[in-house]
């Protein structure tokens, strides 16, 4: 105890105001104004322990450090007057690792967590392992799709935009790449790589490192575009095109592969089909660029891109359905329009350059979860328009072809699940004050707000994005019966704001641990 | 004339009401050192079992010792002293070989010392008596 000094730090010099550090000197002693260290003692809860005081005399002149070696006593009635177990009170130094013992601790110390108990956990863990062994290999997530010779590739850009033939499709990852491949009409034959047999040549393995199954790619489609780009589907697919020399120019090169395969809910292989988009490069240009595409189906089932999973994913295409025709029905109520078709969206009015309603009818552009947009043309009113038909144009125009009955509540609502569907409520509002609406004048459409109301579910750490409630508000204006020969120019917009309408979070904190203590039934047996 | 010594019939109820209470505190603070300290279960278990050992000879010894002076006979007296010696023994490994003891566990045993060294004496005594 006399040795030890919390406050010495400077090595070979002496500390400030550190009254038990050997390297002061007297003269140095004389200068502290306090000791900022008074007591070193050993552990406080021994009966009787050895301390060191050290104080400062300020009577003296010049001030000298007291040192005294006392036998301080804890008056405590629990105070340890002995102990027989000699790592009671002072941590236990580790073992050092010699070449004995080196395994034994490698085993005990060497993965991410150890108990105290080193030896009752290890062997659970082993005898669990030989059973997964025996398991088939089935593909999972992200594990490169095997082919018989390599990997089922998909050219990628690497680095820079030129192909790298090297990039293995992932199993169930829905990727699309684009890159440039070079080419040149001489060498038209020669380069595998925008020849259809390069792609359909290798079969795909139906389950991982099994070389029994194999899955033969198929050609389901073929698209030739010529040079101008236009685009046309052959009719017999079957047939292998080949890239050849025609007319100076090469063509059947591969402009596009769209890889399909269906895969069974247990890591399974089944089908593969590839779509190819051929075309023709004449002799001045030096490269293509190919755009590739894999898609996963699970066998029996509909693939239909979801929104999220559960929750909706910022930047994804609301989904909405419809009720079919014949409402109501008793039982069930089924919904339509689940595919991949993009009229099944929720849309809004795209903003053209020309800002002329009726000039751009038809461009619409989907609502994007999380994404408030907002979009408007102006439209050009003459006199000779009529009111009906201005009314149902505009409406044609804010709410789009297929205005939807229903959004999805989650990013992955299915069809059958009628709750999950929120309806979609229509509002009305009047630019104009009350007192006008007894004019029998012409209301016209001239506004539609969306507004999508959402709310955070499920848990604090990972919440999820739920859609509670959808307001279509449509504003209407008085068409004021114009003179003749005169226009009006009033604008048209369409929004759409989303609104988080969780409430905050609320900490919840465990009750109290209570003390369970309950006598046996019969724990006075003698007596009752 | 009556030879059952008193004193030592006092004593032996005295020693009758302490050793209650000399056994609720030694478990008590068996208790609180396990929670305080570091108390292994290899040190645990033979200290609670000298306890309980240490309650069954003692309430056999304090019977003996109080039948034996009652009825004037020594044998059983004889048995009562023969049983105080594994008594002493285990106040001893309670007074020194346990594994932490504290100042009130010295306090404790201390008395429960003194006080069966004192029986011992008075048992002698009435033996020597009773012999007589």
């Amino acid at each position: 105890v006399a040795r030890l000094c919390v406050c010495d730090l400077l090595v070979a010099q002496c500390d400030v105001n550190c009254c038990c550090d050997p390297d002061c000197t007297a003269a140095d002693f004389s200068l502290f104004t306090t000791c900022s260290v008074p007591i070193v003692t050993g552990d406080g809860r021994l009966c009787s322990q050895k301390a060191a005081k050290y104080s400062l005399d300020v009577e003296a002149n010049p001030p000298e450090r007291v040192f005294e070696l006392i036998d301080q006593v804890n008056p405590s009635f629990f105070c340890i007057h002995s102990t027989n177990y000699k790592q009671a009170l002072s941590f236990s130094a580790p073992e050092m690792p010699t070449s004995e013992n080196f395994d034994q601790l490698l085993k005990q110390f060497g993965s991410a967590s150890f108990s105290a108990e080193p030896d009752g956990w290890n062997t659970n863990t082993d005898a669990q392992n030989p059973s997964d062994a025996n398991e088939t290999y089935r593909y999972e997530y992200g594990v490169p799709v095997q082919t018989a010779d390599a990997f089922l590739r998909l050219p990628s850009p690497v680095v820079s935009s030129w192909c790298s033939d090297a990039n293995p499709a992932g199993f169930l990852v829905n990727q699309a790449t684009k890159c440039t491949r070079s080419v040149s009409v001489e060498k038209c034959g020669n380069i595998q790589a925008v020849s259809m047999l390069f792609y359909i040549n290798s079969s795909i393995l139906a389950k991982l490192l099994e070389f029994v199954f194999q899955v033969n790619i198929t050609v389901q489609s073929v698209v030739v575009q010529s040079l101008n780009g236009m685009r046309i589907l052959l009719n017999g697919s079957d047939v292998l095109r080949l890239p050849m020399i025609l007319d100076e120019q090469c063509i059947n090169i591969v402009l596009g592969v769209s890889y399909h395969i269906t895969y069974t809910d247990a890591g399974e292989i089944i089908e593969a089909a590839a779509s190819f988009v051929l075309g023709a490069i004449n002799k001045e240009a030096l490269s293509i660029q190919q755009s590739f595409e894999i898609s996963f189906t699970q066998v029996n089932t509909q693939p239909v891109p979801l929104s999220g999973n559960p929750g909706y994913v910022v930047g994804l295409p609301i989904r909405v359905g419809f009720r079919p025709q014949g409402y109501p029905f008793p039982a069930e109520i089924l919904f339509a329009a689940l595919n991949t078709n993009k009229y099944s969206q929720l849309t809004i009015l795209q903003s053209t350059s020309s800002q002329d309603c009726l000039a751009a009818q038809g461009a619409r552009t989907p609502i994007l979860f999380g994404y408030n947009m907002i979009s408007g043309c102006t439209l050009r009113i003459t006199a000779a328009m009529k009111c009906q038909p201005l009314t149902q144009t505009l409406l044609d125009l804010l709410k789009g072809q297929n205005f939807p009955e229903y959004v999805a509540s989650f990013g992955n609502s299915q069809a059958q699940d009628v709750l999950d569907w929120v309806p979609i409520t229509h509002l009305h509002t009047s630019e104009q004050r009350i007192y006008n609406t007894f004019q029998s004048s012409c209301q016209i459409p001239v506004a539609l707000e969306i507004e999508v109301k959402w709310t955070k579910y499920g848990s604090l750490v990972n919440p999820q994005a739920r859609i509670v409630n959808v307001t279509a508000t449509i504003t209407t204006t008085t068409l004021k019966q114009l003179p003749a020969g005169r226009e009006r120019t009033i604008p048209v917009t369409t929004s759409v704001v989303f609104t988080d309408i969780s409430s905050a979070a609320e900490p919840g904190y465990k009750v109290w641990p209570t003390i369970n203590v309950k006598l046996p039934y019969d724990f006075f047996f003698p007596f009752v | 004339s009556q030879l059952s010594s008193v004193p030592l019939q006092m004593l032996l109820y005295i020693n009758g009401i302490y050793y209650i209470f000399y056994f609720l505190a030694t478990l008590a603070m068996i208790i609180y050192k396990s929670q305080v300290f570091s108390y292994p279960d290899d040190f645990l278990a033979p200290d609670l079992a000298s306890l309980l050992i240490m309650a069954l000879l003692e309430v056999l010894r304090l019977h003996l010792g109080s039948k034996g002076n009652l009825t004037e006979e020594e044998a059983p007296l004889g048995l009562s002293l023969v049983t105080t010696v594994g008594s002493v023994i285990l106040s001893v490994y309670f007074l020194v070989w346990q594994t932490y003891v504290l100042r009130a566990d010295v306090i404790l045993n201390t008395l429960l010392l003194c006080a069966y060294g004192l029986e011992s004496v008075l048992k002698v005594t009435a033996i020597a008596a009773f012999v007589r």
